[in-house]
C-alpha cells in the first residue's frame, strides 16, 4: 500500500485549516479508508482538540523523531472510528524540533500502512510550512472569500508551484456566506476561483454547527444533517476521484429552500 | 479613421463606467483591489523598481512630449488573461518634429538600442493644447511598432509589457498567468 500524502495549508491563520483537516480525515475514514493525520503545528497544536483526542496523547511527533518511542506507539486511534489515527504535535516545542527530512521520513513510513496521510500545516510561510510540505505530493489550499485570505492563498499557491514534489493542488473555499454573496457583499465562488486560477475541490458554507462541533470535539461530518458536514463529505468523495457536483449555494433552490425553512422555523418558535 | 472610432468607443465606454461607478458594491471593490495587489505580488516588482521604471519611461517619453512628469501614473492591470501596464500622462505639448529628431539624434550618439526597447502606442487627439488626464487604460488596440513620425498629439500612452522591458528590470520573471 502506498498512501497519498496531502498537506492542508492556507498561509493565513484562522481560515479553517485544522477544521478542514479533521473533517476531511474523518470523512475519508467514514468511507472506509485508513487515515492518519499529522499535526505539524508544533507549539500550537489544536487538531487533537477538534477530534476530541486531547486526553489520550502520550507521545508526540517530537518523541518519534527523538526516538523516545516507535512511530506506531505515537499514533492515537480514534475510538469511534478505528480507521482514523492522529500523530499529535508537541505543545512544548517550537517549529525547529522537527526537520523537513524527518517529516518526509515519517510520511514515507506511514504510507505503507495508511491510504491517506493528511498533514496539518501551521499558518505562515516559514519553516513550519516548509516542513509540512516536505513529505507531501498533493495539497489542499484552504481560503475564505476575504481579501487577506485570498492574497495569502495566492502566495501559498506560488510557493507550492515552485515545489517539484507537489504534483497537484486544489482550492477549498471555506466559510462561504450565500446571503452575503447574494447582496454583493462577498466575493462569489467563481470570482475567487478566477482570481486564484486554481482548481476547486470544495465549497464549505459558514455553519454555526462548526462551533458546537468543536466544543464537543466531534467533527461536523458526523452530523449528516449539517450543510457544512455534507460539503466536507463531498470533498472526501472528490479526493477519492468521484464526480460530485458542488453545492450551488447561490442559486440552488433546494438549499435556499432549506435555509428559508430553517429561518421560518426559528420565527415560528419565537411566535409560540 | 479607425483610431477615431476606437477613441470614441472608449470615451463612450468610459462615460458609462463613470456613471456606474457610484453603485459599485463592496465585493467589486474587493475584487479589483485584490487583482491589483496580486498582480504586484506576482511580479516581484518592488515599489523601488516601479519607481525606476517610471523615471526611465519619463526620460524616454520626454523626447517626444512635454508632459507633467509629476502627474504620471503607472499601473499594472489585468486585461483579460493578459497583464497590462497602463500608463497615464497629462501631456502639456507635443514636441515638433525638429525637436524630436534632435533628441533622437542626441540619444543615438549615446546609445543605440534604447528606443527599440519600448513599444509605444499613440492615440490621436487635439493638437498643442493643454490636456487633462484621460483614463484610457482599457484601450483594446495592440501595440504597434515604434512609430516616431506621428507622435504628434498623444494624450495617453499605453505600453504593453513585453519581455524586452522586463529585461530592463534586473530580469526578474513575471508570472503572468498560472496553469
Amino acid at each position: 500500500m502506498s498512501g497519498r500524502v496531502i498537506v492542508i495549508t492556507s498561509g493565513k491563520g484562522g481560515v479553517g485549516k485544522t477544521t478542514t483537516n479533521a473533517n476531511i480525515g474523518t470523512a475519508l475514514a467514514k468511507k472506509g479508508k485508513k487515515v492518519v493525520m499529522i499535526d505539524t503545528d508544533l507549539g500550537l497544536r489544536n487538531l487533537d482538540l477538534l477530534l476530541g483526542l486531547e486526553n489520550r496523547i502520550v507521545y508526540t511527533i517530537v518523541d518519534v523523531v527523538e526516538e523516545r518511542c516507535k512511530l506506531k506507539q505515537a499514533l492515537v486511534k480514534d475510538k469511534k472510528n478505528p480507521n482514523l489515527c492522529l500523530l499529535a504535535a508537541a505543545q512544548t516545542r517550537d517549529k525547529t524540533a522537527v526537520t523537513e527530512e524527518q517529516l518526509k521520513e515519517i510520511c514515507e513510513k506511514l504510507q505503507k500502512d495508511f491510504d491517506f496521510i493528511l498533514v496539518d500545516c501551521p499558518a505562515g510561510i516559514e519553516q513550519g510550512f516548509q516542513n509540512a510540505v516536505a513529505g507531501a505530493s498533493e495539497a489542499i489550499v484552504v481560503t475564505t472569500p476575504e481579501m487577506s485570505a485570498i492574497r495569502d492563498a495566492d502566495r501559498i499557491i506560488g510557493l507550492l508551484e515552485a515545489k517539484e514534489e507537489i504534483k497537484q493542488y486544489h482550492l477549498l473555499l471555506n466559510r462561504v456566506r450565500p446571503n452575503l454573496i447574494k447582496s454583493n457583499d462577498m466575493m462569489s465562488v467563481d470570482e475567487v476561483v478566477d482570481i486564484l486560477s486554481a482548481e476547486l475541490i470544495g465549497i464549505i458554507p459558514e455553519d454555526t454547527g462548526i462551533i458546537t462541533s468543536t466544543n464537543k470535539g466531534e467533527p461536523i461530518v458526523n452530523d449528516e444533517k449539517s450543510l457544512a458536514g455534507q460539503a466536507y463529505m463531498n470533498v472526501a468523495s472528490r479526493i477519492l476521484g468521484e464526480d460530485v457536483p458542488f453545492l450551488n449555494l447561490e442559486e440552488d433552490t433546494s438549499i435556499m429552500g432549506k435555509m428559508k425553512k430553517f429561518f421560518s422555523s426559528l420565527v415560528g418558535k419565537e411566535q409560540k | 479613421m479607425n483610431d477615431i472610432f476606437t477613441n470614441l468607443y472608449n470615451k463612450v465606454l468610459g462615460f458609462f463606467r463613470k456613471v456606474e461607478a457610484p453603485e459599485e458594491n463592496s465585493k467589486d471593490i474587493a475584487c479589483n483591489r485584490l487583482r491589483v495587489v496580486l498582480m504586484q505580488d506576482r511580479t516581484n516588482l518592488t515599489p523601488e523598481l516601479l519607481e525606476r521604471m517610471r523615471s526611465e519611461l519619463v526620460e524616454l517619453l520626454s523626447k517626444y512630449l512635454e508632459m507633467d512628469k509629476d502627474a504620471l501614473e503607472l499601473n499594472l492591470e489585468q486585461d483579460g488573461e493578459q497583464m497590462a501596464l497602463a500608463l497615464s500622462i497629462p501631456v502639456i505639448r507635443a514636441k515638433d518634429e525638429e525637436e524630436i529628431e534632435a533628441a533622437i539624434k542626441a540619444e543615438k550618439e549615446v546609445k543605440e538600442e534604447e528606443s527599440s526597447q519600448d513599444e509605444i502606442k499613440d492615440n490621436e487627439d487635439k493638437e498643442d493644447s493643454e490636456e487633462e488626464e484621460v483614463q484610457e487604460s482599457d484601450s483594446e488596440d495592440d501595440c504597434s511598432e515604434d512609430n516616431t513620425e506621428d507622435t504628434k498629439d498623444p494624450i495617453d500612452e499605453e505600453l504593453e509589457q513585453n519581455e524586452e522591458q522586463e529585461s530592463d528590470f534586473t530580469g526578474k520573471d513575471v508570472k503572468q498567468k498560472r496553469k
